[in-house]
């Protein structure tokens, strides 16, 4: 084949501009720690990673849920706690009414204590987390009982406050303080009475009367209540406990899905300072080719 | 015999006129080494016509002879160069433009779709958490911004590229028509030259320059033609015919230009104004197969074969308008889902309506109030009350009535199609109160009830939201596809320009100069020259004897 001085150029510029694309290629990641920079570059790289983009941020958002999930039952818990302190202060106060042989003072001081306790109750009822009354349901916005222990608004037991916290798991964060407050009915209507309040008002009227019997036929309410805060705790208790595996398997998804992520799209810097520094020296090898073979002509030795 | 005295030298001189031709033949190839398109000539160089000798001896040698000077080149290369450079302008165009393409999605990065459509859905879910705070009430007013805006930037860019790829097509035009003036230029110039017995070689050269560039922005073929008459030297005279698909736009010395005229209608419905319609000059339809100018206008009229609105199927590529309609599509099902609640959920293709943002409640128990509307014409969201009036509007003027037995309302689905990416927005009434108007509650008068929210949250999921799936599988379906697209392009455009190479190289190895060979030519006609000015001296010795010292 005939060479020509032209095509010994073309041929040499042609492979430089390839190497030198191919050095720019691994540049490029060098510089950005990306496999790639368009989706051109590698479809398939692309797609997956913008798939585990929405999967990490959607294992965020749901973490951050959890973590507000979690906070709203803490604050629900230890109002339960407090109330299950409460009903056993109430219990032993009556436990002493309806069988000591105790002084009108006497029971004068634990009328007066049982008037405390019911109070302290209404105040447990209208609990708050971040200004949001925890036991209203849905109206987060309006404490649930007044200060005579009647309902302050309607609340069902179907106002369960749901978060998210995985794909289409969602997990009732609240307890609908009608389930709390009233043992025997179902639902709460604004006005009526609570019956947990109730139980507290007759043991104070029964006080007031001193009468033994009905302080004692009481009691076995009193330990109805308690059995209902329980079970109100209890089915708490395992929510909280759903919130807290999953949290630590968000932790865990997180840190799965942050790694696949990285090993999707990231370079990696051995190989590619290994592939750079292959490509620089078979480009000086080129230039230095290059320059040998096209500077001589016949011209130069025709002296 | 008849040997006359001055025979031998006039033998010489014709030895140093013909290696004095060929010396500045050499110098002729050595100045247009670089020139483009140039290709090597060599001297046609004979005996001379020999001397009968009378008394039968045979014939006298006199010398030598230029007759004529050809250029070395190989014309089936040239065809083969015209048919594979166009393809070669084909790819780097749309290689360049999927490139600009994918740079308008911005993705994969940390700022692009995924991101603000994650960043959107996040800011519901953090309402859900606290459905009566007005701050996060505010943030999801601004991830809805940000991603309405998202859309609108995208639009724009699209705009701005379909106009840029306008552009170019008009250029694009005009330099093929430029070229074709040239070339029916050179063609009558070739022709006078060549009428007369000469070979026009650089003229020649020149024009096939030309047609190389013309093959690069168009599909085109270029032949001779016999014009059934002979040239003075016995040769058939030709004419010389550029074509594209058939027609001619090069015949000897007519020439048919292309036009471009702003098209009254539009191609497809997400186009921007007065796109240019090519076509030939005198009306007919321009067939473009291959080249540059078929590749701007692929990339600008391509919405993938869908029937445009001349009746006739787009171009088969996913240009500009392929990737607006895609972003209409979303929109318009996404704000409609969002809207409404009117979605497919169960996957058997038929809609379903479930509770959108329109069922639930704002803090103060309103109801009705849509989270995405349009701008206006003057840029401004329409108000989810206007929206209404407005699709209504449209629905009456196109004929579209309420259909009773389906549970939603054909006029607003209708409605919908007015929103496209270049005008989603979030409504006037989420811009203006977001504290008030987003409804996150299944119940008025509720602020902690969130199952509105929820229900709107796990559209994120329903994966028959789109053919393409949930609403970020839509997305990445456009962005793999894109990115196959000018993986693809890419590929084709290596391969080509592999064999364009190849091709060029070969048409090098014949035409090209090498300035070695134009040395060692250089070499020998010097020696040749020295040699016939020695017969020339000699001669004149001789002459010397005979004139001089013979003498009395």
């Amino acid at each position: 084949m005939r060479i020509t001085n032209n095509m010994l150029i073309n041929n040499m510029m042609q492979n430089l501009s390839n190497n030198l694309v191919k050095t720019q290629k691994y540049f490029n990641q060098l510089a950005s720690g990306k496999k790639i920079s368009l989706p051109s570059d590698d479809p398939i790289v692309a797609s997956k990673a913008l798939k585990l983009r929405t999967d990490v941020a959607e294992i965020n958002q749901y973490k951050r849920n959890t973590d507000d999930a979690m906070a709203w039952m803490d604050i629900t818990e230890s109002t339960l706690n407090h109330m299950t302190d409460l009903i056993h202060r109430a219990k032993e106060l009556t436990n002493q009414a309806a069988n000591g042989t105790n002084t009108d003072e006497d029971v004068f001081k634990i009328r007066e204590e049982m008037v405390e306790l019911k109070s302290q109750l209404i105040s447990l009822g209208n609990a708050t987390y971040a200004g949001r009354y925890i036991f209203s349901g849905y109206k987060t916005d309006k404490p649930l009982l007044n200060d005579d222990g009647t309902f302050n608004i309607n609340v069902d037991n179907s106002e369960q406050i749901k978060f998210e916290i995985g794909i289409g798991d969602n997990i009732n964060i609240n307890v609908p303080g009608s389930d709390l407050f009233n043992r025997t009915i179902t639902g709460a209507t604004a006005g009526s009475k609570s019956e947990f309040v109730d139980t507290f008002d007759k043991i104070i009227s029964a006080l007031e009367a001193d009468d033994k019997d009905q302080l004692s036929s009481l009691l076995g309410d009193l330990d109805d209540e308690l059995n209902n805060l329980l079970r109100v705790r209890a089915s708490l208790g395992a929510r909280m406990n759903r919130v807290e595996l999953t949290a630590g398997r968000l932790e865990d998804d997180n840190i799965n899905f942050t790694r696949l992520m990285s090993k999707n799209e990231d370079v990696d810097i051995a190989e590619a300072i290994m592939n750079l520094q292959n490509e620089e020296n078979v480009y000086r090898a080129s230039l230095a080719t290059g320059a040998r073979v096209i500077q001589p002509s016949l011209l130069d030795f025709l002296k | 015999m008849n040997n006359t005295t001055y025979m031998g030298i006039e033998i010489a001189m014709r030895g140093l006129y013909s290696s004095q031709r060929a010396m500045a033949n050499i110098a002729h190839n050595i100045d247009n080494t670089n020139t483009p398109g140039y290709s090597r000539q060599v001297i046609n160089q004979t005996a001379a016509r020999p001397l009968l000798v009378a008394n039968g001896a045979g014939m006298l040698g006199m010398g030598s002879d230029v007759v004529g000077v050809d250029r070395v080149r190989d014309t089936f290369l040239d065809e083969k160069y015209w048919s594979e450079v166009q393809y070669l302008g084909e790819w780097s165009v749309k290689a360049t433009i999927i490139e600009d393409i994918q740079t308008i999605y911005n993705e994969p990065s940390d700022f692009g779709y995924t991101k603000i459509i994650n960043d959107f859905f996040s800011s519901l879910q953090s309402l859900t958490t606290d459905p009566s705070s007005l701050a996060t009430r505010a943030m999801v007013k601004e991830k809805g911004i940000a991603l309405a805006k998202y859309f609108n930037s995208v639009a724009a860019h699209f705009d701005h590229l379909q106009d840029d790829l306008n552009n170019m097509v008009n250029a694009k035009v005009e330099e093929i028509n430029n070229l074709a003036d040239q070339i029916r230029e050179l063609n009558i110039q070739i022709h006078q030259y060549e009428v007369m017995g000469n070979k026009a070689n650089d003229l020649r050269d020149y024009r096939g320059y030309l047609v190389d560039k013309l093959s690069q922005l168009v599909n085109c073929s270029a032949y001779e033609v016999d014009t059934g008459l002979k040239l003075p030297n016995g040769e058939k005279e030709t004419r010389f015919v550029v074509t594209i698909s058939g027609k001619a736009l090069v015949d000897h010395e007519r020439v048919m230009h292309l036009k471009c005229e702003s098209r009254e209608t539009k191609l497809n419905e997400e186009d921007i104004e007065n796109l240019f319609e090519v076509s030939w000059e005198d009306g007919n339809k321009l067939n473009l197969k291959s080249g540059e100018l078929k590749a701007y206008i692929d990339m600008r009229d391509g919405n993938d074969g869908q029937i445009g609105s001349n009746g006739e199927s787009t171009p088969n590529c996913k240009g500009i308008p392929y990737y607006q309609r895609k972003m209409n599509e979303f929109v318009r099902i996404f704000a409609m889902a969002f809207n409404e609640g009117i979605i497919d959920i169960d996957g058997d293709g038929i809609l379903d309506n479930t509770e959108g943002h329109v069922d639930g409640y704002t803090l103060s128990g309103n109801t009705g109030i849509r989270f995405f509307t349009m701008l206006d014409e003057y840029g401004n969201p329409l108000s989810s009350a206007d929206f209404e009036a407005r699709a209504l509007e449209y629905a009456a003027k196109s004929g579209i009535t309420d259909d009773p037995s389906t549970p939603w309302d054909e006029r607003l689905v209708a409605g919908y199609q007015k929103i496209t990416a270049r005008n989603f927005s979030i409504s006037f009434d989420i811009e203006d109160d977001p504290s008030e108007n987003i409804a996150a509650s299944s119940k008025a008068g509720e602020a902690g009830n969130n199952e509105n929210l929820n229900k709107l949250l796990a559209m994120r999921h329903n994966t028959y939201m789109f053919m393409e799936g949930a609403p970020e599988d839509f997305i990445k379906t456009v962005i793999s596809s894109m990115g196959v697209d000018g993986q693809q392009y890419n590929q084709y455009l290596d391969v080509q320009e592999g064999i364009v190479m190849q091709i060029n190289n070969r048409r090098q190895s014949i035409s090209g100069v090498s300035l070695n060979e134009e040395m060692t030519e250089l070499v020998k006609q010097q020696q040749i020259y020295g040699a016939a000015a020695t017969m020339i001296r000699t001669y004149g010795e001789i002459l010397d004897i005979l004139v001089n010292r013979l003498g009395i």
